[in-house]
């Protein structure tokens, strides 16, 4: 078996050894490897250490630092150990329902080749769900596109891939497609961001763990799945280098080929073979093949058992001959999965992949095959031939390798000037609104969603463009709810990385609780620039500080996650911070649900939260070209009051409609609540001057616009619903709904067909 | 005893789930038979193709699943009258096998169902299925009221019915057009079509009305929960809306 030299070269030698062969790994870490094996490592094997010790396997500059986020509460039933975590839903017919969910990023691939980078991504989350034993019930997307103006450009060609490509997967395997959300900015040109949520519904004693069951030894490691060919290999290494734009045509052969049919087949399959586990109640464990392909996944499993493991690359299915042992065993062919399974089960499961769902018919060289065998030494053994090609301690492959990277301490960020910079005066209302609807991350997002399929599967509540969150009523014959959101502000994480992921946990519990759920846990995507810089890692390291903190103080746990790193291009044009998070909330009953379209004329519109003057991030404070200022702090006291009265004032069926504050501030928010209106009877709102519900302190703009948050209320009990708030919570009736279609300001006045033309417009030029 | 219903699957469908639960809410017998389970579908009374890809929309959506053996099966019922109903990609699996229109030859189209217009892309959207024919025109809708509405969701990239004008008219005149597209009120016109359809089609019947093919889907908005408007009329479980449809299917049925 070929080896890859390390013993005998110089560091400058085998630096460019590496560099050859293509792989990431460092020198030091070469030199380890050779070190603790006593030899040269073969080329299997320094392929094998370079994905799994990649910061996308390894997670080995940022696990010490994930460790401050928040796992544990009531609400968990499986915090972030394996591929998704699991909350706890509810209890229907004495049995208790788990929502399993997950979060990930296609960065890297989407930004190279767009349509198939999006599609493998959806491709990969579901899998992650369906390895834990579970039904998929929805996806979510939140996208980060560049400037998308030009018709010519890479950004308007990425921008329209990711979301065909999203389209096109998510469609055909049947997962209703309930939330996402969509920015754009220049610093996104070359590196977009494709971060894909998904969830899944299980009861809790049907968990499947990704790991070898506890008496596993010698039990079959059966491979599901696509025929093994050449594409993805070193798609682990790829994820976790910067992008060069010189090399996009090589790193297309990183990116995997998805097939959303195969995978609509094996999903159903895959359900048959739970149902068949669970009849005969046999324990097995169960795994998706991600980075690190055939090795990463054996590897992981075994390990995470206590077990070693024999793997026989001649054993597998591959779609061309004579593939090379490390593409084999490497590389990243989607639509694949992994069963530990004891051997008189391993026939019955076979039967029903291979016969009752044909995947042989369904797809060239598909199939579910055995590939080897757990083993009680705890060593990672692979065959090739006549030959082992790799032979190495499992532990030592799988086990958390670190690296701590130095971190500016969070005092020196400069803090710019926080003091208004327009002249009043200068913008009025009547101006600013129609730029603020229009604004590219404001801007109606129907031309994009109306391409996903939000229903399939008959469950769903709440579809997108309805509610800040989408809800969908999973349990057969349950009035249980489960909402989904998504939230991470691109234009605060330029202005204050940390306060950006405070904001990013309140939005996202915000937009559950404004569909009347209660929030029960949150994952979280971390998108940055390249750790090595020290500016960038240490906006990593103090936004994890910012998500833990928000988390604790509004009792929301982190359930899964991931990191997406070196999203920069080498022209060091690196993203803004973007701590991405998702919500999941729990509806006991959904007919108490809450959205956001105005439901009569003549009821009262509240605020629950109190207008800030701080405005930096803010949409309108880009459009007067004040940036730069700071964020409007968080008072969580505050958020928390807010937020606990806004569920009693749910729960006690007080609210006709809601919708949170964010972008675009208040009168976006109220412009989202009319315009829906319009299709049938329209409601409009009528709103009485700021300087009354603010006591004169709030600039006018900065209360129709500002973004800090609160929600916004329609009730037609206002007299009760102020009996019910307590003194921590900010509860302004600032006016009413009218049965005209318009929007009545102290100031102005504004025809709502006129704003909502203007809304829809934009976005429909760049999905037609 | 409740009439013996097949929900069918092909490689590549993805909706049936919600069509067996809205048939078996209607009081069917409903069954999942999958395409491995070919032989089993004499049995049955009736048979319903449930949206999806199968085989992933090759050469044209319903093509080459019209091809299936399980199709063997279908058509042969249909030539004995049993009912049978297509939805989304199940109605372009019967328009490939040439049940609907029905006017030419088995597994010799006459027309399609083909990329949505004016820009071809995937369109989920809320519509309103209108009965452009007599009910009893066809067994399937003969429960339903004259001018009935039924809400669905449009959820489809190739639902445009093209054909060529002569064929056109032939369906026009054959009274072959069952479904077209509506506003909530009942209106009919360009805006209400979310696929720039032919004639504004949205399902197209055979000759003898024992086969009906729909594009969109009315099992996608037939509980209480999945609409607005209902949400607090009573049981939020209850089947409502799009299942007028489903329930007008049983009836005939049981009539049967």
């Amino acid at each position: 078996m070929p080896n890859f030299r390390v013993n005998g070269l110089s560091d400058d030698e085998l630096k460019r050894a590496a560099a050859q062969a293509g792989l990431a790994l460092r020198v030091d870490e070469l030199r380890r490897i050779a070190e603790r094996l006593g030899r040269d490592p073969s080329i299997v094997e320094v392929h094998a250490f370079d994905a799994q010790w990649s910061e996308h396997c390894s997670y080995k500059s940022s696990r010490h630092l994930l460790r401050k986020l928040p796992t544990e509460g009531p609400t968990v039933m499986q915090g972030p150990a394996e591929d998704a975590g699991i909350l706890h839903l509810g209890e229907w017919n004495g049995e208790k329902w788990g929502v399993v969910i997950a979060h990930e990023s296609h960065n890297h691939p989407s930004q190279v080749v767009p349509f198939e980078g999006a599609a493998t991504g959806v491709g990969g989350i579901v899998r992650d769900v369906l390895c834990m034993g579970a039904e998929v019930i929805a996806v979510a997307d939140p996208l980060r596109f560049g400037r998308v103006e030009d018709p010519q450009s890479h950004q308007r060609y990425v921008a329209q891939g990711v979301v065909d490509g999203i389209a096109a997967y998510g469609n055909a395997i049947g997962v209703p497609n309930i939330a996402g959300d969509l920015y754009f900015d220049e610093r996104f040109d070359d590196n977009c961001l494709v971060n894909v949520v998904s969830l899944g519904l299980l009861k809790e004693n049907e968990i499947i763990h990704s790991a070898a069951p506890s008496n596993s030894a010698g039990w079959d490691i059966v491979l599901v799945g696509k025929a093994t060919d050449a594409s993805g290999f070193g798609g682990a290494a790829f994820s976790s280098v910067t992008l060069d734009e010189e090399d996009q045509d090589a790193n297309k052969g990183a990116v995997q080929v998805p097939d959303s049919f195969l995978k609509n087949v094996i999903m159903r399959a895959s359900y048959a073979v739970f149902r068949y586990l669970r009849e005969n109640k046999i324990t097995a464990g169960f795994k998706d093949l991600g980075a690190g392909g055939i090795m990463g996944c054996t590897a992981e499993l075994c390990s995470s058992g206590g077990f070693g493991a024999i793997i026989d690359l001649d054993d597998v299915n591959t779609a061309i001959k004579n593939l090379p042992p490390e593409v084999i065993a490497i590389g990243e062919t989607q639509e694949r999965l992994c069963w530990v399974l004891p051997g008189d089960v391993t026939p019955h499961v076979l039967r029903i992949y291979n016969d009752e769902f044909s995947l042989p018919q369904v797809a060239r060289g598909a199939c579910a095959t055995v590939i080897g065998a757990v083993q009680s030494e705890k060593q990672y053994v692979m065959r090739h031939g006549n030959d082992i090609v790799m032979d190495v301690p499992i532990e030592f492959l799988t086990g958390s390798i670190r690296d701590e990277l130095p971190i500016r301490p969070m005092s020196e960020r400069k803090v710019t000037d926080p003091a208004r910079k327009y002249v009043v005066g200068e913008h009025s209302v009547a101006d600013l609104l129609p730029k603020v609807l229009a604004h590219r991350d404001i801007c109606s997002r129907e031309p994009l969603f109306v391409r996903y399929d939000g229903v399939v599967r008959g469950t769903t509540v709440i579809p997108r463009g309805y509610a800040n969150a989408g809800v969908i009523a999973p349990v057969q014959g349950s009035p249980l709810g489960v909402a989904l959101s998504v939230a991470g502000n691109p234009r605060y994480g330029k202005v204050d990385p940390v306060l950006a992921a405070q904001y990013a946990v309140l939005e996202a519990v915000r937009k559950v609780v404004a569909v009347g759920a209660r929030p029960l846990g949150l994952t979280d995507c971390l998108n940055f620039g390249n750790p090595q810089n020290i500016e960038h890692y240490s906006e990593f390291a103090h936004a994890i500080d910012g998500l833990a903190l928000a988390a604790r103080e509004l009792g929301t746990p982190y359930v899964s996650g991931n990191v997406s790193l070196y999203n920069e291009s080498k022209t060091g044009n690196a993203i803004p911070a973007s701590p991405i998070v998702a919500c999941v909330g729990a509806l006991q009953d959904v007919a108490a649900v809450i959205t956001s379209p105005l439901k009569r004329p003549d009821s009262t519109l509240f605020l629950i939260g109190r207008p800030h003057n701080a405005a930096g991030g803010a949409v309108f404070a880009e459009l007067v070209e004040q940036t730069g200022g700071p964020l409007a702090p968080i008072d969580y006291d505050r958020a928390a009051a807010e937020i606990a009265f806004f569920r009693a004032a749910s729960d006690g069926g007080f609210l006709l409609s809601a919708r949170s504050i964010g972008n675009g501030g208040l009168l976006a928010a109220l412009c989202a609540m009319a315009f829906p209106t319009l299709e049938r009877s329209a409601i409009g709102v009528r709103l009485t001057g700021p300087a009354s519900w603010t006591g004169g302190v709030v600039g006018e703009l900065e209360a129709y616009f500002g973004e800090g948050g609160g929600f916004v209320a329609e009730t037609a009990q206002p007299d009760a619903l102020e009996t019910i708030a307590s003194d921590g919570v900010d509860l302004i009736r600032i006016g009413q709904t009218q049965n005209a279609p318009s929007l009545a300001l102290e100031s102005s006045q504004f025809d709502l067909r006129e704003l909502h033309r203007i809304w829809r417009a934009p976005l429909a030029l760049v999905y037609p | 005893m409740a009439a013996k219903v097949a929900v069918l699957v092909f490689p590549g469908t993805n909706s049936e789930t919600e069509t067996w639960r809205i048939c078996r809410d209607v009081g069917l017998d409903a069954r999942i038979v999958h395409w491995s389970q070919a032989a089993t579908l004499p049995q049955f009374d009736a048979y319903v193709l449930p949206g999806g890809f199968a085989y992933e929309d090759r050469i044209r959506a319903g093509a080459v699943p019209a091809h299936d053996p399980m199709m063997d099966y279908v058509i042969e019922a249909s030539q004995k009258g049993k009912l049978i109903l297509g939805v989304c990609n199940g109605a372009q699996i019967l328009l490939e096998a040439g049940l609907v229109p029905g006017t030419g030859p088995v597994r010799r189209p006459t027309a399609a169902f083909t990329h949505n217009g004016p820009v071809p892309h995937f369109v989920c959207k809320h519509v309103h299925l209108k009965l452009a024919v007599e009910p009893s025109r066809c067994a399937i809708t003969a429960a339903l009221a004259k001018n009935a509405l039924i809400p669905a969701w449009a959820a489809h990239g190739q639902g445009r019915l093209a054909a060529t004008p002569e064929h056109l008219r032939e369906i026009m005149q054959g009274g072959h057009l069952a479904f077209v597209y509506a506003h909530a009120d009942g209106t009919v016109n360009e805006a209400a079509v979310p696929n720039a359809s032919a004639l504004g089609c949205a399902g197209l019947t055979n000759r003898e009305g024992n086969v009906l093919a729909i594009m969109p889907h009315p099992e996608r908005d037939a509980w209480n929960y999945n609409h607005p408007d209902r949400r607090d009329t009573g049981d939020i479980l209850a089947p409502s809306g799009g299942v007028k449809l489903y329930a007008a299917l049983a009836e005939a049925l049981n009539l049967a």
